[in-house]
């Protein structure tokens, strides 16, 4: 699936696994995240890093603005709602800074918490 | 106890011997006076951000994580380090904010893990916990971002395992990290391409080292209250003003002064004299060339021009009214509306709106230019003509919709060479039934007759809160009731909103109309909406009723009937 926008030449496309990559690469960068869950497995093994991240990123289309939801996996002991918060907003960010169109939503799901160290 | 209980001691020299270990409500003091100095020197750590999110006041975000931090501690007489260590670390995980707070958060959890209920903390357990502090934030993230906090702490962490090689002395070790934390903070834009760009340090960084800074101020007696004097290359100081958000008491005007100073400037006391003018101090220099830059309440406008014409050779000044300035860039952030684009040759609207709420009920009607305004704050001809000057036609239509602007848009219309029609629309539901008439591709002097037309066909009716006494119409209204107007005509006041609104339509001309419709004000809450919308609903089962968001000061609804 593609989404474009016109410029004085022509139309420019661009596909939902190019903004899923943005994505995911902001959201790998961002502090508290250490991995990306795929989205439509069961919940059960929802656990699993997967391998290609883009599979932990959902694109959709909203009246000609990005809904990204992403599947996360974050660290065991960081306060959720702040590492969501700039995870939502460092990726809103990116994304509109790369492809300049803009994001209505950035949805974040917790798949998971990946324990290092027990208190 | 060591030489670290005694603050007023001056620079902790006398007895190094005793500087062998920390207890745990000294570790408490220190922690408050690292919190102490980060909130002194919060502005300079916001000023440092450079990626324009709503997450970036990385300097309130990581002192509202240590105060959080703090607070569990505040209370606490404990004397075992390890149990303050411990509910530090979970007030910073509490409340941590932003990245910076999450990342210092993580610290503090490494940190009081490695002191694991320890009654005392002496140099090796300070290199563990560093560590221990370094490693568990760096696990939070996969890639880590070099140049930034994390790089501060893992230097900081290698700098303290060396220097506690030679020394024991804890105060030593500290002054060891604070210099090694600045030096880091200094090398961040070497590995952090976006900070070089914008000429800044890392903010985070800068936060860690204000912290350790404040520690050490406080061992040293030094005051934790006032800025100390730092001098930055003239090309950082650009960069402070824009990531002002809000402004605080005593921040009116923005007053920059280039000089030079007759002789090398004393600058701790140069400081201190400022800061009894004003705030958000900034001392850049280049080539002898001083910019001082500071933020001052009105009554103190002239102070700083008086004080640097009495230190050095005057240059140059410019002040700038921080209000004026915020009020603009509040305007320009008000949420985007989509606009109708304008063919070439057809015909432009331009509606003056309210409300939010309003204008974009407008602009989903096909309106192609909005112009804020309503009772009490009426557009000037001005604003009305910019609205559709540079619009790429010359046909256009203005709907007022209050009946104080028709006169301003009429004197728009002449004093412009485009072909402008004003629709004597007196209020918001006028307007609305005037533009379901409008047809961009019609003749203009059609469509004008018909939204004309159209203004008869609806009734209006307003409801706000009268903001005096007075007889009208054979109405007594007392200050503070609700009034119900019908058509611009006062026809009721009473004790609610409900009541003013049943009495409203009522008088309106209900049996011949079919459909009631209620844009709700920016000073009602929506629960009250829907109750006095469900009685409506209760009262009038054969009309149809509908609701919208207008978004209108003053005026809790305005109510169209047709």
């Amino acid at each position: 699936m593609t989404e474009g926008y016109k410029n004085p030449l022509g139309n420019i496309f661009v596909s939902h696994r190019a903004i899923a990559t943005v994505a995911c690469q902001t959201a790998m960068q961002s502090y508290g995240v250490v991995g990306l869950a795929a989205k439509n497995f069961a919940e059960g093994i929802a656990q699993v890093l997967v391998k290609d991240p883009t599979l932990g990123v959902d694109i959709q289309f909203v009246d000609n603005a990005i809904k990204i939801d992403l599947y996360v996996i974050l660290e065991y002991g960081v306060r959720i709602t702040s590492v969501s918060d700039s995870v939502a907003d460092q990726v809103r960010y990116q994304v509109e800074k790369t492809f300049g169109l803009p994001v209505s939503q950035v949805n974040i799901h917790v798949r998971g918490l990946r324990v290092s160290n027990v208190d | 106890m060591g030489a670290i209980s005694k603050p007023q001691s001056g620079p902790a020299t006398e007895d190094k011997s005793t500087n062998s270990y920390i207890s745990g409500q000294e570790f408490k003091k220190l922690v408050e006076a690292g919190t102490e100095w980060l909130k002194t020197n919060q502005q300079t750590v916001n000023s440092l951000n450079v990626f324009p999110v709503p997450d970036g006041d990385t300097g309130t975000n990581m002192l509202l994580t240590m105060q959080a931090a703090y607070n569990e501690i505040s209370t606490s007489g404990d004397e075992n380090i390890g149990k303050i260590a411990y509910k530090v670390a979970q007030g910073a995980l509490m409340g941590a904010r932003g990245n910076s707070g999450v990342i210092l958060s993580q610290l503090w959890r490494g940190f009081s893990r490695a002191l694991d209920n320890l009654e005392t903390m002496d140099s090796a357990l300070l290199v563990k916990a560093m560590n221990e502090a370094k490693s568990t934030a760096y696990k939070g993230v996969v890639r880590p971002v070099e140049g930034t906090i994390l790089t501060v702490a893992k230097d900081v962490a290698a700098g303290v395992e060396e220097k506690a090689k030679s020394t024991s002395d804890l105060v030593e070790i500290l002054e060891t990290m604070v210099s090694i934390a600045d030096e880091s903070v200094s090398h961040t834009p070497e590995l952090l391409p976006i900070l070089k760009q914008a000429g800044v340090v890392d903010s985070g960084g800068k936060g860690l080292f204000y912290i350790l800074e404040g520690m050490l101020r406080y061992i040293k007696g030094q005051s934790l209250e006032t800025q100390t004097a730092n001098v930055q290359p003239l090309s950082a100081l650009a960069k402070f003003d824009e990531t002002m958000e809000e402004i605080e008491e005593g921040q009116d005007y923005e007053v920059v002064i280039d000089f030079r100073p007759h002789q090398p400037l004393d600058l701790d006391h140069f400081y201190s004299h400022l800061s009894t003018i004003g705030t958000s101090i900034q001392l850049g220099e280049g080539d002898g060339m001083y910019r001082l830059h500071i933020h001052v309440p009105e009554e103190n406008l002239h102070e700083p021009v008086k004080l640097i014409r009495s230190m050095g050779v005057f240059l140059k000044e410019t002040t700038e009214n921080l209000r004026a300035q915020m009020a603009d860039v509040e305007k320009a952030q008000k949420p985007k509306i989509a606009l109708a684009p304008v063919q070439p040759d057809h015909i432009a609207v331009v509606a003056v709106s309210p409300g939010i709420g309003i204008s974009r009920i407008f602009a989903s009607l096909g309106a192609n230019a909005i112009v804020e305004g309503g009772q009490t704050m009426n557009p000037s001809t001005e604003e009305i003509l910019q609205a559709f000057e540079n619009l790429p036609t010359d046909k256009i239509i203005i709907l007022p919709n209050n009946k104080n602007i028709i006169l301003a848009a009429q004197t728009a219309s002449t004093v412009t060479v485009k072909k402008v029609k004003v629709i004597p629309c007196k209020s918001v539901p006028q307007g609305l039934s005037a533009i379901l008439r409008f047809n961009p591709e019609g003749d203009l002097d059609e469509i004008y007759q018909e939204m004309q037309e159209a203004i008869q066909e609806v009734e209006t009716g307003e409801i706000t809160i009268a903001t005096r006494s007075v007889d009208i119409n054979g109405v007594h209204v007392s200050q503070g009731q609700v009034i119900a107007l019908h058509n611009g005509t006062l026809i009721a006041a009473s004790e609610s909103l409900e009541e003013a609104c049943l009495q409203l339509l009522k008088t309106a001309n209900t049996q011949d109309r079919e459909r009631i419709t209620l844009f709700y004000g920016s000073n009602i809450s929506r629960q009250e909406v829907d109750q006095i919308v469900d009685q409506i609903r209760e009262t009038y089962p054969s009309h149809e009723i509908e609701l919208h968001e207008g978004g209108q000061p003053y005026y809790q609804f305005i109510i169209a009937i047709e």
